[in-house]
């Protein structure tokens, strides 16, 4: 048994080993999102005036005044995200990840969640809200209604692709969760994105955005040295 | 995860929104945006793509148990087979509070003699059921003969029944029966008797479960007496049928007279009685049974199984094997079973 424990102290200590040297040869991937999509009409809002308001802004395209798009997620194939903890561990950790109804929207609007992570829906508003999540194929994967403000229902999200989340009582909501083990991170309000510990090595990039197209690419990291890319979606 | 009941008063900026507290104040703040007020499905801004049944048509509202009802809010739509769009409250609704969405919806029907779905026991092979259905089954049977004299022979049936509700508690059934039988070394198929009944739901207990329902069938000699397909006569059979719950178990019960017009037929009289069992509250989950099926002196045990084979329970199946217990004759072991639809129900949800 003492054996078996040392064994394992030494195997976790040499994973930790192989962990710092991954990260010390890791490169990284920055990059700004742009469009010459514009920004979407406000939407008229027709129930739940008291709550929601009159008109609310469409999120479907965020961008900025000089083009820089939001919520574009970006997507390395085929590279797994570093995680230390997970690596001793031998598994990959699924963070939960929450959803808020808040104003008659999803926010926020867009997020990455790993495989098999549990998602919290939530709602901040005194009116009934469902937070409904759909794959791409229209199947559902959970509808929990939120009645009141505070409560808090967890789902598992399982391994679904894309993820569109709907209320079924304010139809204009949307929210999007792109479920994947792959490294990714979302384009900020300046469109910037940033891909740390990445292996050196050339892969396919990927940019979804619930409205707007990118083409694959591929990329080249060089270890110790940022790569920065720009990226147009259509 | 808690279920909350609550009554405060949502403060939102200047104005206040009053946190509904009674399930009346509920359905109007939750319910009531996809299925109005009233019940009736129609908002003046819809929300949703599939438009809720209708429920002040007391002819939905009262034809299935409170447990689907329950489970359709618990679990959502899916839970029963039905729209997606309808969202779970288990997370967030008592199991009193979702008895009380039930109650509250029951009470949309505002006609009364309607009788309750809670009597709405899963059809047996034979015992006849008391709750009213509309119902199209088809109802194999298979006996193999072993008769000394001759070689072994197996023979065919399937009755072919249309179910039809009349008003609030009265059915009409036709049933037109075929065979295909071994005669004299041959294979012979042809219709049998054709059979009209009336039935009627005399009582019906809305707050425990019973039900207790009368009618009569009347059998007409369209099939051949010489091959062994009809009587030769008219034969009215009046009847009775009745069914309860105790505890988790379904008991029904049938009794039958068939009275021949012409008096050198002889007169059958045939009792049955059902028990069985549910796997899950799910509406395509299995049903264990077994039924006493007796005809005069002769008496067989039918132990079956049915299974829910849509979402929403209107289809199901049963299989089952008809030994004969007390009379032993040239026929073993029947196999017997149905296909029944419950042809105003959806199949699946609409998208």
């Amino acid at each position: 048994m003492g054996r078996l424990f040392g064994l394992g102290i030494l195997g976790a200590i040499a994973c930790a080993a192989l962990a710092t040297t991954a990260h010390a040869q890791a490169g990284s991937i920055t990059g700004t999102v742009t469009t010459t999509a514009k920004g979407l009409a406000l939407v008229r809002v027709t129930i739940d005036q008291k709550v929601c308001g009159n008109e609310l802004p469409d999120h479907a395209i965020v961008v900025d005044g000089q083009g820089r798009l939001a919520n574009a997620v970006v997507v390395l194939t085929g590279v797994k995200p570093f995680d230390s903890q997970a690596l001793a561990q031998g598994k990959r950790l699924a963070t939960d990840v929450t959803i808020v109804n808040d104003k008659c929207a999803f926010a926020p609007r867009v997020q990455i969640v790993r495989p098999n992570a549990n998602v919290k829906a939530t709602s901040k508003d005194p009116v009934l809200h469902t937070t409904h999540a759909q794959t791409d194929s229209g199947r559902t994967l959970f509808n929990v209604a939120l009645p009141i403000p505070g409560l808090t229902i967890t789902k598992p999200i399982g391994t679904a692709g894309n993820v569109r989340l709907v209320c079924n009582t304010h139809p204009w909501m949307r929210g999007w969760m792109v479920v994947t083990d792959d490294a990714a991170a979302i384009s900020a309000a300046d469109g910037r994105f940033a891909l740390d510990n990445i292996p050196p090595g050339t892969y396919e990039l990927r940019i979804w955005h619930e409205l707007l197209k990118s083409a694959p690419r591929k990329i080249t990291v060089t270890a110790g040295k940022p790569t920065d890319i720009s990226v147009q979606m259509k | 995860m808690i279920p909350l009941l609550f009554a405060a008063a949502l403060s939102l900026g200047e104005q206040a929104i009053q946190a509904p507290t009674t399930i009346p104040e509920m359905w109007g703040a939750w319910c009531a945006r996809c299925h109005a007020d009233d019940g009736s499905g129609k908002v003046a801004e819809p929300t949703i793509k599939v438009i809720p049944m209708d429920l002040r048509d007391c002819r939905w509202t009262t034809a299935e148990p409170d447990a689907d009802w329950e489970r359709a809010i618990a679990k959502g739509g899916p839970g029963v087979g039905l729209s997606s769009e309808m969202p779970g409250f288990e997370d967030s609704l008592t199991l009193s509070q979702i008895a009380g969405f039930v109650s509250h919806m029951r009470g949309l029907c505002k006609e009364t003699g309607w009788p309750s779905g809670n009597n709405n026991f899963p059809r047996p092979i034979i015992t006849e059921k008391a709750f009213p259905e509309n119902e199209f089954a088809l109802l194999p049977a298979v006996s193999h003969e072993t008769e000394p004299s001759s070689a072994p022979a197996t023979d065919f049936s399937l009755v072919a029944v249309f179910e039809r509700r009349l008003g609030r508690r009265a059915m009409y059934e036709v049933a037109v029966p075929f065979y295909n039988w071994d005669f004299h070394s041959s294979r012979d198929a042809e219709i049998g008797d054709v059979a009209v009944a009336f039935k009627y739901a005399a009582f019906s207990s809305a707050t425990t479960p019973g039900i207790v329902s009368f009618g009569l069938e009347t059998t007409l000699p369209t099939g051949q007496l010489y091959k062994g397909f009809g009587k030769g006569t008219v034969v009215f059979e009046p009847f009775v049928a009745a069914g309860t719950m105790l505890g988790r178990w379904y008991v029904q019960t049938s009794g039958k007279m068939e009275l021949p017009i012409d008096t050198l037929v002889n007169r059958v009289y045939l009792y049955n009685l059902y028990v069985g069992r549910g796997s899950s509250a799910a509406l395509n989950s299995w049903t264990l049974g077994v039924e006493l099926n007796g005809e005069n002196h002769k008496l067989w045990i039918t132990p079956q199984v049915r299974k829910e084979l849509t979402g929403t329970g209107a289809l199901a199946a049963s299989l089952g094997a008809s030994i004969p217990v007390k009379y032993r004759g040239e026929k073993v072991v029947s196999w017997v079973g149905y296909l029944v639809w419950e042809f105003l129900e959806p199949l699946r949800a609409r998208r």
